[in-house]
Formats: structure tokens, sequence, C-alpha cells
């Protein structure tokens, strides 16, 4: 026992840097593989695809350095610039008609009504249903003689005439991403204080005006959320223009988008280094976005 | 008659009440439409899945003749029974590893101090903005080069954890009082120990919020499985991708690709059913971002 007293402060005052190494060192083996995955599949490969960018890249591997060869390629393809045109007119209608959906929604859920766990849920369910499944309903709806047209008149084969293919994805994508917006815009109303409501409704002020000029301009930092990641999110439509077009972007490139451009460049052509190239512009079109988010919102949120 | 009920029960209201009265209804009227409006498509999707071929050029909603043919025959004469199993498989999988490596990197970035951790954070987050549209090419080639192409062991390995997965399980860590720990520190407990024994259960409710999301991820996911099994390996696809490769092939075969879709969903469906709570408060928290 008398060992015991001896020993113990002696082990106390090393443990010290003892237990910080310790700790260090568990705190390393606790990271090595998360951190390796990130290295491997995400790090390595954002360096490596701008590396392969600038070869010329078949579906056997490298064949020669060209420089800025593709990246020239693709500001001269007319199909390129065809995806860019058709991805950019697609988000920007798309995104504010998102906006507007998930903002209704989420006012109506908002206001103190009876089922409103059920409405939330029910609202917010088209939003997990795979790309596919609903890219077969809808082809379905949307086809001449189906559901739309039996409703609206007409003949239309909404997917197969090219003035209204991006179109029929806008509304089909606005439909299934507006419960997800919802969701968000929900978390934001429900941060405003109540104070601010009474205040204006002891001024008298109407509910229309009250939305307006109060809630509107108090949900900005969401409103610049939303913008942002689901701009983000609209840029990278493929799985829709896929289906509906089996991969083809038609009719007549008209649902052609810039990853699909990236798809077919890879794997219909084979041209690796071409599509790594578009996924670059692809990239720096994303990372200014969130740059711009970041600097207007300059808050340290991650998006 | 009406009129008249209804002008001498004016004065009884007072205006405030009349107008929320109002408000109230404009609000259910709009409810019930956008929710027509959102279920319409489901439910007549699900009410040609059991109507017979020649009958979908009707448009009545309770299918006469009531036929599970179309039903029975994706799962038994096509191959959608294997696109389920594929999909299960790689759903589970994908879960397990991702909600213990997020949950073991998310609570040595919480908790546990060691040198350059604030930077190798910081790289985490910094995956967050590469998209999988760059990884692609890179990716492809790397797997193919490593003749990971063709199985199931490629799409896990891309796929073993993700930044928004340990970034979620870093926050929720963060909340817990720091007592727990040092109570199990004091039964002489290690460092891997107090994480397994103590903190896991104690972040059951992120943890299971995780699952949820990850396996609905998962089990919806059609980019990579393409990228990956769609170069002519039929053997490998998963139910997004053999029900896109049928919708294709089957354009017009309405209750087959009406069954193909259901049951595409119904997984998804029947685990929102059941934990939509998760599923809610996972979707917010994951993107606030506390």
């Amino acid at each position: 026992m008398t060992t015991a007293t001896e020993t113990i402060p002696a082990p106390k005052r090393g443990s010290f840097f003892g237990a910080r190494v310790r700790e260090a060192g568990w705190g390393y083996a606790f990271v090595l593989l998360p951190m390796a995955v990130f290295g491997v599949f995400f790090i390595y490969p954002l360096v490596y695809a701008i590396y392969i960018s600038f070869f010329e890249w078949g579906i056997l591997g490298k064949v020669k350095g060209v420089g800025t060869q593709n990246y020239h390629t693709l500001y001269d393809d007319q199909i390129f610039r065809r995806a860019v045109k058709n991805t950019i007119e697609y988000t920007v209608v798309v995104v504010p008609l998102e906006m507007a959906l998930g903002l209704l929604m989420a006012l109506v859920i908002n206001a103190r009504i009876r089922g409103r766990a059920f409405f939330r849920s029910a609202l917010y369910f088209p939003s997990l249903v795979s790309s596919a499944a609903i890219t077969a309903i809808a082809i379905y709806i949307l086809n001449a003689d189906g559901l739309l047209n039996k409703i609206v008149g007409g003949h239309r084969s909404w997917f197969g005439d090219p003035s209204t293919a991006l179109w029929s994805i806008v509304g089909l994508n606005a439909w299934t991403t507006a419960g997800t917006v919802m969701l968000f815009y929900l978390a934001a109303l429900q941060s405003i204080p109540t104070d601010v409501y009474e205040a204006s409704a002891l001024d008298g002020t109407g509910t229309w005006r009250t939305f307006w000029r109060i809630t509107f301009p108090l949900l900005k930092p969401a409103h610049f959320f939303v913008l942002v990641v689901f701009g983000i999110g609209a840029l990278k439509v493929f799985d829709q223009a896929f289906i509906v077009s089996g991969g083809t972007g038609g009719p007549v490139y008209s649902t052609y988008t810039a990853v699909l451009y990236i798809y077919n460049e890879a794997f219909k052509s084979s041209n690796f280094g071409v599509a790594a190239s578009a996924g670059v512009v692809l990239f720096v079109a994303i990372l200014l976005l969130t740059v711009i988010q970041r600097a207007t919102v300059g808050r340290a949120e991650i998006g | 008659m009406l009129q008249t009920s209804v002008a001498a029960a004016e004065p009884l209201i007072p205006h405030r009440a009349r107008s929320e009265v109002a408000r109230r209804l404009v609000v259910y009227l709009l409810l019930v439409a956008i929710a027509l409006l959102f279920f319409t498509p489901f439910i007549w999707s699900l009410s040609t899945s059991f109507k017979t071929l020649p009958e979908t050029v009707y448009y009545n909603l309770i299918p006469h003749p009531f036929t599970a043919a179309a039903w029975k025959s994706v799962w038994t004469e096509y191959d959608f029974k294997r696109y389920a199993l594929n999909s299960l498989f790689l759903a589970v999988t994908v879960t397990v590893i991702n909600l213990f490596l997020a949950s073991l990197g998310g609570y040595a970035f919480a908790r546990l101090r060691f040198p350059g951790r604030e930077l190798l954070f910081l790289l985490v987050l910094g995956t967050l903005m590469i998209p999988d549209q760059l990884r692609l090419i890179p990716v492809f080639v790397m797997l193919t080069n490593w003749h990971l192409i063709g199985n199931f062991s490629g799409y896990i390995l891309i796929n073993l954890v993700t930044a928004v997965n340990l970034f979620f399980m870093r926050q929720y860590f963060l909340t817990i009082p720091k007592d727990f720990e040092e109570a199990a520190k004091l039964d002489g407990a290690g460092y891997f120990k107090t994480f397994w024994r103590v903190m896991l259960p104690l972040a059951g409710p992120a943890i299971a919020a995780l699952a949820i999301l990850q396996f609905q991820g998962t089990w919806n996911d059609f980019f990579w499985p393409l990228i990956l099994f769609g170069q002519g390996n039929e053997h490998l696809y998963t139910m997004q991708l053999g029900l896109a490769q049928f919708t294709l092939t089957y354009q017009t075969q309405w209750p087959l690709l009406m069954a193909g879709s259901i049951l595409a969903i119904l997984p998804i469906l029947v685990i929102f059913l059941i934990f939509q709570r998760f599923f809610i408060a996972g979707v917010t928290a994951a993107g606030i971002k506390g």
C-alpha cells in the first residue's frame, strides 16, 4: 500500500501529457477512415478531374496532353452551348417556382390549423420519391393520351414536343422539390418572434400587407439559403432529362442538360477529357454561387 | 331565408373573428387544393397498376376488372425482384457503414482534442462543395483501373461516408453534456468504449434520422448506379436503374410501368409513414446546420 501512495503522484504528472497524447492518438484513429474516404474519393478526384481535363483521354486511359484544347472544344461545341443554355433556362425558371410554391405551402401550414402535421407530411411526401419513379409517373400522366391532356384538352405529348419538354421537367421538379423548400421556410418562419406579428396586428395591418411588409423581408436569410442550395441542385439536373429522353437529350436537344453532356461525352463518345473539362466548368459555376452566398449572407453557415 | 339568418347572426361575431374564419377557410381550401394536386398522380398511377392494358384507355379511377396481374408480372416475369434485392443490399450496407464512420468521425471532431483537428474538419466541409458530377469522370477512371466496375464494391467504396452525415453527427454530439463522458472516464472506460457504450446510445435520435435519410438516399440513387452498373451489368441493376431501363423499353405498358414505379416508391412510403418525424427533423437539421 505504501507503493501505491508513492506511485500515484508520478503517473499523474506524466499522465497529463500522456492523456493528451492518448486522446490525440484516439482522435486520429477515429477520423482516420473517414478522412481516408474523403481524401481518396473526394479531394483526390477533384485534382484528378482537373488533370484529366488537360488530356485527350479515352476509355482505355490517357492518350496525350492537349493543354487547354478540351476547353476550347467545349466553347466551340454547339451541343455544349445548347446544354448550358437549357440548364440555365431550367434553373432560372425552376428555382423561383420552387421557392414560391414552397413558401406558399409553408405559410399555409404555419397558420394555426387542425391536422398540421398531416398536411406537412402529405406535402413533403413527393420530395421523398425517387427520380426514376416520379419520372415514369410523369411520362404516363403527360403522354399524348395521358391524364393531363384529358383534363386540359388537346393531344400533346409533353415530353415528346421540343417546345414543352424542358418545361415539363421544370413542372415535374418544382412539384417534387417544393416540399423540401417548404421545410426550410417552415423552420425560418418559426424563428420569427410572434411579437412582430402582434405589433402589426395592433396597427390593424391586413394579412396581405403584413406578409409583404414584415414576413417576406424577415425571411431574407432563408431566401438566400434556398436560392443558392436549390440553384446548385438545379444546375445538376440530370435524372429526369436522361429518363424522358433515353439519354439523348431530345427531342432535338431540348432536354440536353450540362450533366447529360458530361455523361454522353464520357460514355457515348469516350471523350473523358472533354467530359472532365465540362465537369470542371460546372464545378466553377457552383463554386461561384456558393462564394456569392457566403459574401452576401456573410455568416459561417455551410450550404 | 339564409341571408336573413346570416345577417341576424352578424353582430354576434366580432369583426376580427369573422376575418379569422375567412382566413382559415382560404387556408383550408388552399391546402386541400395543393394536396389534391400533389396526390392525384400517385393515386392515378396506383389505379392504373391494377388495370389491364386495354382498360388504360378509359379514364375511370376504379379499375374494372380489378387485377393484380401487372404486379405479379413485374415481380416474377421481369427482374424487379432482383432489382429490389440489389437495392436493399446496397441501401442497408451503405447505411450501416455510414452510421458507423459518420458517428466515429463526428464524435472525434466534436469531442476529442488533437492537433490539426480544425484544419481536417475544414477539409471535410470543403468536400461538400465537390459535386458528384465532377467526381464522375475521375472516380469512374479510378474504379476502372482497380477493376471495381461490374461489382458492388465500387459503389460501396465511394459511398462509405459523406461529409453531410459526419457533420450531422458532430453537431449532435456537441449538444450532449460532457458529464456522461466524464462519468464513463471515472469508471475507467477507454475512448472507444466511451464512444461505443455511452455516446452512441445517447445519439439515438440523430442516428435514427441519419439511418432513414441515408437509406432513402441510397434506395433512390439513380446517378451512381447508372454510371457504375449501367455499362452492361444488368445483374447489378438497382431498383431505380432497372425501373428507368424498363421505362425506356416498355414505355406504353402502363399497368406494368406503374406497378414498377409504385414498387420503387413503396419501401420509402412505408418508412416515411412510420418515421415521418425523423425525416422532417433530419432534413431541416441537415440543411440549417446548428
